[in-house]
């Protein structure tokens, strides 16, 4: 009894000491990584929004995370590692970086995604990820591997808002574009420029000299030779009408046909089919500063009554326009080329600046494509107007979503 | 009178080409130019710099000759480059080789044709009969172009400028310097935009913001004015530097 | 004197400004310059780049506006090297091949940089745009060799580029409209910083893109190019202009006022008569 009671004994000190050991081991433990909790939500999926190349993982941000402390994420192409077993070990992670909310294009505007990691694995094939967490000393890994397989997405759901504004502005314009050719007498407002057109015309007549009239250095894919042009019909049939007389010099031989042809048709429109010289529509050259000599040469010697420079300029505006000025003659410029309005207003009596090209265009000849597009333009601009007056007033008293709507990424 | 300028000017024409040869021959002669292609490049660069400025004084021989020798390197320059920077690498090798050339390795890449023959298209417009292809081409071309830049555009230049617009004007709840500029940047924008609305007369309020809108753009104008100034100021002082110091040998250090 | 004065023959001016120019460059004034703030964006940008991160300088300029963008390309590139960073250099312009060769070559013999290694020449091809979104596909099928036939699958520097989204930084040296293609179809698409550098009459247009953070930084004309070179503490080609381009300034602001004053006591006169 007594042996079996000493056995009975030692059992229990053995189980409790092995007990205790337990015991001390997991109060060693517990006391090593008592700064380190274990990881959660850890999970894989494939990146939205992009084509195909990469996969992110989320985890939970927690109180592990500090200066010092840093995520390691490792990759394996299975669930058992590489071909021998190992895990590739990816550039460890400072803890207090990589949010789910410094990705916006993937996961939206939302104070919740604060609270989660995110890291972005460039990978092309299905993958396995595991997680840990140290400080330096000691680990604590994620208990479960996790996978994830890049797929590409047709469709960008960060870009919702561009695809939003693409239709509704197009089809602002569409509808102003239908409008126009139901009733191509639209409102648009007058123009100061224009009325000078008329009175540099009738100068001219008066003083029994030439009218100049340069299109610009651009062909005739340009919209700015495109209104300029228009402008030049409209002018022309004036011309024609006070009998008066029009130079054009092209740069472009294109535009110089386009231009023949429609100053030809204004003077058949005006009854006067014989006035009109097809000589004084004429190429020069389509070297910019050799055009711009040539041009500034005729001013001085045919010292025209008026210059009209419509449509887009580079470095020979200026040379141009202070030339003619030099003249004596009256000059109206009209360009949309931002950096030569400058030279042009300092040296012109009347200059159109920019979007009055294209509305000076319309207006003059109530084409409802062009008359639609500026219409359209119109609604957009005020709509933009709105927009930044109350998304302005809104943002001062806190209230963003307005921003947000118009965040791109 | 024109006569008589017609003679200054001769005699300024030949003095300037006196003056050129003299003072090339004199850095030449005194080896104060080596006379190799650096020393040559040096001086053509030189004569071609003062014959573009002669301009200044009037229309002249020398500005043409120089103004066609530039466009005329400029073509020779950009027809070398495009075919080995581009053509030669892109379509020759791949493509074209293949077909005049025997026992070449791999394969040829045919895709190519298509883009070559939109590329030829563009030619078919020299013809009257074929005219019609060069559009395919532009159809391509406007297309694909379109297609490409209206959402970006929208995306980096709309929306992209939009955002940084609405901004609060109190930064940290108190009206500061950024707040003034916020304002400024708010106003500027509005009254430019109203400036170039063209449904409404410019009339009552509408008129008088518009007409804010024109001062805006005048002190745009003037900013513009003043980098203007300064590029061209800038071309003027390296050419002037140029000439002092790499030509004439002149130190100004 | 008024008549006399508005009647100036313009050859005058020309010949008030060569001398604005030519005298300053002999008289040596030290001017107090300070960088601006839209410098300091590109240049502290490239200063916090660890080491062998990747730069791509896009040099579109031709030679006409060589004055003032070699300066600040001579400088970015220098920065670069100085830095250890791994440089890759292209042109969007035909004409800027050649001057973006010299500017390598002048600054890779400064810091005894290997091509191939420390850098690569890409050179150019026309594209803009399309090229532009080519380069952030595939890197290597945009350009399949650089400038020199070389393959670019093979050149060692460009083994972990294979797209836009691996370069770290890029600078456009721009004369034209360069700038807003490579924020819209390269850095709002592949999500890379740039910054940027121009000639003065396009350095206006770039500034509402500094305000969304599109780039961080400008580089407008000559002096950008000479704030540059301040803080990198080398090279004079922009610094030396300073003088001349001040004095000319002073005397266009003279000649403005002197005009503006003029007109104004025309205007007066004329008012007079009238009445």
């Amino acid at each position: 009894m007594s042996s079996s009671r000493c056995i009975f004994i030692f059992l229990v000190i053995l189980l409790i000491v092995f007990g205790l050991s337990r015991l001390g081991g997991t109060i060693s433990f517990a006391q090593s990584n008592s700064q380190l909790l274990p990881l959660q939500g850890f999970t894989a999926f494939d990146t939205p929004n992009d084509v195909g190349d990469s996969v992110g993982l989320i985890w939970k941000v927690s109180e592990n995370d500090r200066e010092g402390v840093h995520y390691i994420v490792s990759t394996a192409p299975s669930q058992e590692g590489g071909g021998d077993g190992q895990w590739t070990k990816l550039d460890p992670i400072l803890s207090t970086t990589c949010y789910k909310s410094d990705f916006p294009q993937y996961f939206g505007i939302d104070e919740s995604n604060k609270l989660w990691h995110f890291y972005e694995v460039s990978v092309t094939t299905t993958t396995y990820f595991k997680l840990a967490i140290t400080d330096g000393v000691n680990i604590v890994e994620f208990p479960s591997v996790v996978s994830a397989t890049p797929k590409g997405n047709w469709f960008d759901t960060s870009k919702v808002n561009i695809l939003v504004c693409v239709i509704f502005f197009s089809g602002l314009i569409m509808f102003f574009i239908r409008a126009a050719r139901h009733n191509p007498n639209l409102f648009i407002r007058h123009i100061p420029g224009l009325d000078a057109i008329e009175e540099t015309i009738g100068r001219a007549t008066e003083m029994g000299k030439p009218i100049l009239y340069l299109n610009g250095l651009h062909g005739m894919d340009s919209l700015s030779t495109i209104a300029s042009i228009s402008i030049l019909s409209k002018v022309a049939s004036k011309v024609a009408n006070y009998d008066s007389q029009i130079k054009v010099p092209c740069y472009d031989p294109i535009v110089m046909s386009v231009c023949q042809e429609v100053i030809k048709e204004a003077y058949i429109a005006a009854g006067r089919p014989d006035a009109f010289k097809s000589d004084n529509i004429f190429f020069i050259t389509n070297d910019q500063f050799a055009y711009a000599a040539a041009v500034e040469g005729m001013m001085m010697r045919d010292k025209p009554a008026a210059n009209l420079y419509m449509g887009y300029y580079y470095a020979e505006a200026l040379l141009l326009s202070e030339t003619g000025a030099a003249t004596g003659a009256m000059q109206i410029a009209g360009t949309d080329s931002i950096t030569q309005l400058p030279f042009f207003i300092t040296t012109c009596d009347y200059t159109l600046m920019g979007e009055e090209l294209y509305a000076s265009s319309a207006y003059l000849s109530r084409e409802p494509l062009q008359l639609g597009s500026l219409k359209g333009q119109d609604v957009s601009k005020a709509l933009i107007i709105l927009i930044l007056f109350i998304g302005s007033v809104l943002t001062t008293f806190g209230v963003t979503f307005l921003t947000n709507l118009f965040r791109t990424f | 009178m024109e006569e008589k300028n017609n003679k200054i000017d001769i005699i300024l024409l030949l003095v300037f080409t006196a003056l050129l040869l003299g003072v090339n021959i004199y850095l030449f002669a005194g080896k104060i130019l080596p006379v190799n292609a650096i020393g040559i490049g040096i001086v053509i660069a030189a004569i071609l710099t003062l014959s573009l400025y002669s301009f200044l004084y009037k229309d002249n021989p020398f500005f043409k000759i120089a103004e066609n020798l530039f466009v005329g390197a400029g073509m020779g320059i950009s027809v070398v480059i495009i075919w080995f920077n581009y053509l030669k690498p892109e379509l020759y090798k791949p493509l074209i080789r293949y077909a005049v050339r025997d026992n070449i390795p791999g394969e040829p890449n045919f895709w190519l044709i298509i883009p070559m023959l939109l590329g030829l298209f563009m030619f078919a417009r020299f013809l009257k009969k074929t005219m019609w292809l060069s559009r395919w081409s532009f159809a391509f071309i406007i297309g694909g172009g379109a297609g490409i830049s209206i959402p970006v555009v929208i995306h980096s230049f709309i929306l992209k400028q939009i955002e940084p617009s609405l901004q609060p004007v109190f930064v940290d709840g108190s009206f500061t310097l950024q707040s003034i500029n916020i304002i400024l940047l708010l106003s500027g924008t509005i009254s430019v935009l109203i400036y170039f609305f063209f449904s409404t007369p410019h009339t009552g309020i509408v008129g008088n913001i518009s007409r804010l809108g024109i001062w805006f753009l005048m002190v745009a104008f003037g900013a513009s004015f003043g980098y203007t100034v300064m590029g061209r100021m800038s071309l003027l002082i390296q050419r002037i530097q140029f000439l002092l110091t790499d030509w004439l040998k002149i130190n100004i250090q | 004197m008024i008549e006399l004065l508005l009647n100036i023959d313009r050859r005058i001016i020309f010949a008030l400004v060569f001398l604005a120019v030519i005298i300053p460059l002999w008289v040596k004034i030290d001017l107090p310059f300070k960088p601006t703030a839209t410098v300091l964006g590109v240049y502290d940008r490239i200063e916090s780049l660890p080491e062998n991160s990747v730069v791509l300088l896009s040099s579109d300029y031709d030679p006409q506006s060589r004055a003032e963008l070699f300066p600040m390309h001579l400088a970015v590139l220098r920065h670069c090297f100085r830095k250890n960073l791994k440089v890759i250099s292209m042109t969007h312009w035909i004409y800027g091949v050649g001057i973006a060769e010299e500017a390598l070559k002048v600054a890779s013999n400064e810091y005894n940089k290997k091509n191939g290694e420390d850098y690569v020449f890409l050179g150019w091809k026309p594209g803009f745009a399309i090229l532009i979104i080519g380069m952030g596909q595939d890197l290597y099928d945009a350009f399949p060799t650089d400038h020199y036939g070389k393959n670019t699958r093979e050149i060692p520097m460009l083994k972990n580029v294979s797209s836009l989204r691996d370069i770290n930084y890029l600078v456009d040296l721009a004369a034209g409209n360069t700038i807003e293609p490579w924020i819209a179809y390269g850095r709002d698409i592949y999500g890379f910083e740039m910054g940027a550098g121009c000639t003065a009459i396009i350095a206006p247009d770039m500034y509402p893109f500094l305000q969304t953070k599109q780039i961080t930084g400008l580089l407008g004309g000559m002096k950008g190019a000479a704030d540059y070179e301040i803080l990198l503490k080398q090279g004079t080609l922009a610094q030396e202009a300073m003088r001349p381009l001040t004095a000319v300034h002073i005397l266009i602001v003279v000649l403005v006022l002197l005009c503006n004053i003029l007109y104004f006591i025309t205007r007066k006169k004329d008012g007079r008569k009238k009445q």
